[in-house]
């Protein structure tokens, strides 16, 4: 079978005659065309290098054809180039199904479909493929940004629609757009109405979930991964209090607790207890409660970062939340879309047993054969005659001491650690962030028999809060340390604030260097860019708040506004139905209404007509106002002079260099009132 | 390499009962429809139904829908309900594209038989613009469609050409007038009958024969001219003065064609003769044969500039001349019976 290849002799690049004298056909190609490269290049970044290429050099092929109005390949073409490209998909995936697989044949087909496109009217697969692959970017994001090119996308696409059912003449596209915006800004408010009350369901079938990677908490923690999200400044979770907002050095938000330490790494805590012999949660809280709204981005995380403590489950639709002995909150699967819910905290509390259990020995195990310097450290510390019969409490306070006084310095930059990691940096390095100062705590109190453990979460917040809510970024990532004493319970102690009280107290983060366009504006304006960079954040947040996180909750909350005492989904299709059916009923009325509409200019130029008939001058449907005002004067001479004037008015005002859009009812009423001067029989 | 565009026809199971059943609805569905002249689209007379488009586009929004809740997409939502906004005002605008306009119909010249006739259809829009209306005859095909935009308060007018087959005094086929502006997802239509009839002459006959030898007059001087019948009788030089309607235009564009002069038949040597076109001069003929030759022979005859009569059994035309008299020779013929 002979192909025949783009690239004969005979071809060469068409001639570019210029937009305006471009044919309707090239130039409505060559639009959609464009729509169909600004719906496809956000894509880039997730496709393969073949993809890309493949997609470009067809788009660029046939808008060459448009150009130069040559032929289209033959069926067969497109159809062995579909065959191959299913195949490289293959190739680049290992499989056809799946999100990414299905991104890349989706642009493929839509770029081979261009290919085909015969007949205006043949667009429509384009057109259905395009709002798919519109789609398929909110797979990856649904930022503001990512919605704000979509929606150029759909205009785009929805422009090209009514292009394409414009067949007279060569209409413009500024025109096309207007209509197709005007459509679609019509159609808004039943979007609206359709996005606040269709029922929202969980998921029909399981999808396939891709490899996640990304930063931010992690349920194990190892010298150096603290120092990579604390480089992150991108929002973990925003709160929002409904009194009081406590200060930001008392906002710590709990995440995974880590108690089992191998000598390099830190993770959950196996117990090696039964669990009647665990330590329990207890908590005790005194005080009234703060309660808060926390939207949390998708943290990938099997845990909720809770403020501390929560004394109860919150409640999150789709969500079983449990909690822990140790006080973390679990979910039953790491969350991937943004939550928001309301909780509330006690930030006075204690918590664990008052009383020795068996299970603290967990809370006491080192692993042999590592930091053997911290460890005759600590031998030495219990030998000192005043702190021998030193309680936790003095120990912990004795070694926070130290930290203060004994040259710690606290930096982004520590470093790599060694085998003996505690080591290295209790004696000879002295400089780390909160992590390494957690775990060397840790790791001393435990050497000196005191039950403790390293707990992970976030610390602090955004100084400033954006429309009251306060912003925690992936930056404010914190590990503190948690040590049990008699009486008492689990007691926190932050190491890091006794080296660098201003990172706990002012939630001061060691900014990374900026990028070259935040940098010069830094340098320029400090202020502005902060305000740029709050406003920008307000409106992501509203974003966030009211179009991303929007669910079955804030659905019911929205029927609850409405005056339904216990909503449930049933009263959300039938407010659903009755709205619609309203707004077709309101469409099919309206429509009556029109029935007997008159077109303005007519309605008045009935009633002149009517008045000149009745003072005998003798007026046609089809005479001008001039010659109107002609036959006034002629019939009634002076005395109908002003009504003449005004006729005269009227023709500049219909017909004159600047005529009006709507007609003049001062000049109807006045009209009228000149016309009752006047008698039906003049004396001639 | 050819790519086959056209999809083989569909067989059907019973293909004569479905399309006779639907042929009959569609008869007696047009049948109550009151013939006039001029329309006014309301919501009475204007149907719409959602293409095969427009049902694709459906599906469309069902996989967007499915994909949205699957993958709790709130913004798949935001766009699927966005689309199927649009979707529901394109049905409304769609609707609003027919309704309200006013069609009326300019009355149609007579043809003849075999020859295209123009209906004039004026559309006229009351309000805003209106695009992409296409205007055919309800039993043509799409193809067909003869589009027009209605300027905001304006007026257009769209031509629809068909073919009468027959001689006599026509109904004018029922016309139908459809958009699907702005999305195609929706196909708006009316059926219109216009109340106008159309004159049809019978067509005439191919070649025409030749006309039949004028009679001298006995006697009496009779005004008017005459020709010797046959060919046109002859041509020579335009003469200053001579009336346009001598002028052979056929041999004088040839002769401008060759560098020549304008060239006018020659009618000095009209006698007064008389020419009837007898219904009797061809009894060889089947009937509408015989009209046929008579509409044939009308035409030529006032081709020629020559009076001619016209007489058929139990009617008869006097002998004259002109746009009228041509009229009512071929209007005879039309209605004769």
């Amino acid at each position: 079978m002979a192909l025949s290849l783009p690239n004969d002799p005979g071809w060469r690049l068409p001639h570019w005659p210029g937009w305006s004298r471009l044919p309707r056909e090239g130039r409505d190609t060559l639009f959609l065309l464009g729509v169909i490269a600004w719906t496809v290049l956000p894509h880039l970044s997730h496709l393969p290098a073949w993809c890309i290429a493949l997609t470009t050099v067809v788009l660029a092929w046939r808008a060459a054809l448009a150009v130069g109005n040559g032929a289209l390949p033959s069926r067969w073409l497109l159809v062995v180039v579909l065959a191959v490209a299913a195949g490289l998909t293959y190739w680049s995936f290992r499989t056809l199904l799946g999100k990414e697989p299905g991104v890349t044949m989706a642009v493929v087909l839509m770029a081979l479909k261009t290919l085909e496109l015969r007949a205006r009217r043949d667009a429509f697969v384009v057109f259905f493929l395009g709002f798919f692959l519109v789609l398929t970017h909110f797979l990856y994001s649904q930022s503001l940004l990512v919605a704000a090119a979509m929606l150029v996308s759909v205009w785009g696409l929805l422009t090209a629609l009514v292009l394409s059912h414009m067949p007279v003449g060569q209409p413009s596209l500024k025109q096309a757009a207007r209509l197709a915006g005007r459509t679609a800004l019509l159609g808004a408010p039943i979007m609206l109405l359709l996005f606040l009350l269709f029922p929202r369901i969980g998921p029909l079938w399981g999808v396939p979930q891709d490899g996640l990677s990304s930063t931010g908490l992690s349920d194990r923690m190892r010298m150096g991964t603290v120092a990579e999200i604390a480089l992150d400044d991108r929002i973990a979770l925003r709160i929002r209090f409904s009194g009081q907002s406590p200060p930001p050095e008392a906002l710590y938000f709990r995440g995974p607790v880590l108690s089992r330490f191998d000598g390099t790494e830190w993770r959950t805590l196996i117990p090696s207890f039964p669990p009647r012999l665990q330590p329990q949660a207890e908590l005790r809280v005194t005080g009234v409660p703060l309660s808060y709204e926390m939207t949390l981005e998708p943290l990938r995380l099997p845990a909720l970062p809770l403020l501390e403590a929560s004394p109860g489950t919150p409640q999150i639709e789709g969500l079983r939340v449990r909690g822990t002995a140790d006080l973390q909150w679990l979910i039953d699967r790491p969350v991937l879309e943004r939550l928001r819910f309301r909780a509330e905290a006690h930030l006075r509390f204690q918590h664990g047993p008052l009383q020795t259990v068996l299970g603290l020995q967990d809370y006491v195990d080192l692993p042999p054969g590592f930091n053997p310097r911290t460890l005759a450290w600590a031998a030495e510390l219990r030998r000192d005659p005043a702190l021998a019969r030193a309680g936790a409490r003095e120990l912990a306070q004795h070694l926070m001491k130290h930290i203060r006084e004994g040259g710690f310095s606290y930096t982004l930059a520590p470093g790599e650690y060694g085998r003996n990691a505690v080591d290295e940096f209790w004696f000879d390095r002295k400089e780390g962030f909160c992590e390494h100062f957690a775990a060397a705590f840790v790791v001393l109190m435990r050497a000196l028999d005191v039950p403790a453990r390293v707990v992970t979460g976030y610390q602090g917040a955004d100084l400033l809060p954006v429309d009251g809510f306060y912003i925690v970024r992936q930056s404010a990532a914190h590990a503190w340390a948690e040590y049990w004493q008699a009486g008492v319970g689990w007691v926190r102690a932050d190491p890091t604030a006794a080296v660098a009280p201003d990172r706990i107290s002012r939630s001061l983060r060691l900014l990374p260097a900026p990028g070259l366009v935040a940098g010069a504006l830094d340098a320029m304006s400090p202020a502005l860019l902060q305000q740029w960079r709050d406003a920008w954040e307000g409106i992501n947040n509203r974003w966030n708040q009211w179009v991303l996180n929007y669910s079955r909750g804030q659905q019911f909350d929205v029927l609850k506004e409405l005056g339904f005492e216990s909503p449930n989904w049933q009263d959300l299709a039938k407010l659903l139905v009755i709205s619609l059916s309203t707004l077709a009923l309101a469409g099919a009325a309206w429509a009556w209404w029109d029935r007997h509409r008159v077109d303005p200019w007519m309605r008045q130029r009935e009633a002149l007509l009517r008045t000149l008939r009745r003072l005998g001058v003798p007026a046609a449907a089809q005479d001008a106002p001039g010659t109107l005002a002609r036959r006034v004067r002629e019939r009634h001479g002076a005395a109908g002079e002003a009504l003449a004037a005004l006729l005269d008015t009227l023709q500049a005002q219909r017909y004159g260099r600047q005529a009006r859009r709507h007609p003049d009812t001062a000049l109807t009423r006045s009209f009228a009132a000149a016309a009752r001067g006047l008698s039906p029989a003049p004396d001639r | 390499m050819t790519a086959a565009t056209a999809a083989p026809p569909r067989r059907r199971a019973w293909p004569g009962v479905a399309q006779l059943v639907r042929e009959r609805f569609r008869r007696w569905w047009q049948g109550r429809l009151p013939r006039s002249d001029t329309v006014l689209l309301t919501q009475r007379n204007v149907y719409i139904l959602p293409t095969p488009a427009g049902l694709m586009f459906a599906a469309t929004l069902m996989v967007l829908l499915l994909a949205s809740i699957n993958y709790q997409l709130n913004l798949g939502y935001l766009l699927t309900f966005l689309l199927a906004g649009s979707g529901l005002v394109s049905m409304h605008v769609t609707h609003n594209t027919l309704r309200a306009l006013t069609l009326r119909l300019r009355a149609p010249a007579p043809v003849f038989a075999g020859e295209p006739a123009l209906l004039e259809a004026v559309l006229t829009s009351p309000g805003t613009a209106r695009y992409g209306i296409g205007i055919k005859l309800v039993d043509a095909d799409t193809s067909t469609l003869t589009w027009i935009d209605v300027p905001a308060q304006g007026q257009a007018s769209a031509h629809v050409g068909f073919v009468p087959a027959q001689r006599g005094l026509h109904e004018l086929p029922t016309l139908s007038i459809e958009t699907r502006f702005p999305l195609g997802l929706f196909r708006a239509w009316a059926i219109w009958r216009p109340g106008s009839q159309l004159l049809v002459y019978p067509a005439p006959e191919q070649p025409a024969a030749p006309l039949p030898t004028a009679r001298a007059l006995p006697g009496g001087a009779l005004r008017g001219r005459a020709t010797d019948g046959g060919e046109v009788e002859g041509v020579r030089a335009y003469r200053r003065g001579d009336p346009l309607k001598l002028v052979y235009w056929k041999k004088a564009a040839k002769s401008l064609a060759s560098g020549g002069e304008l060239v006018s038949r020659d009618t000095a040597s009209a006698v007064q003769q008389q020419l009837w076109l007898d219904w009797q001069a061809c009894a060889t003929l089947a009937p509408e044969e015989r009209l046929s030759r008579l509409a044939a022979w009308v035409v030529a005859a006032e081709r020629a500039g020559a009076a001619y009569g016209l007489a058929l059994p139990g009617q008869s035309i006097a002998p004259g001349e002109g746009e009228s008299h041509r009229r009512e020779c071929l209007e005879a013929l039309a209605l004769w019976h």
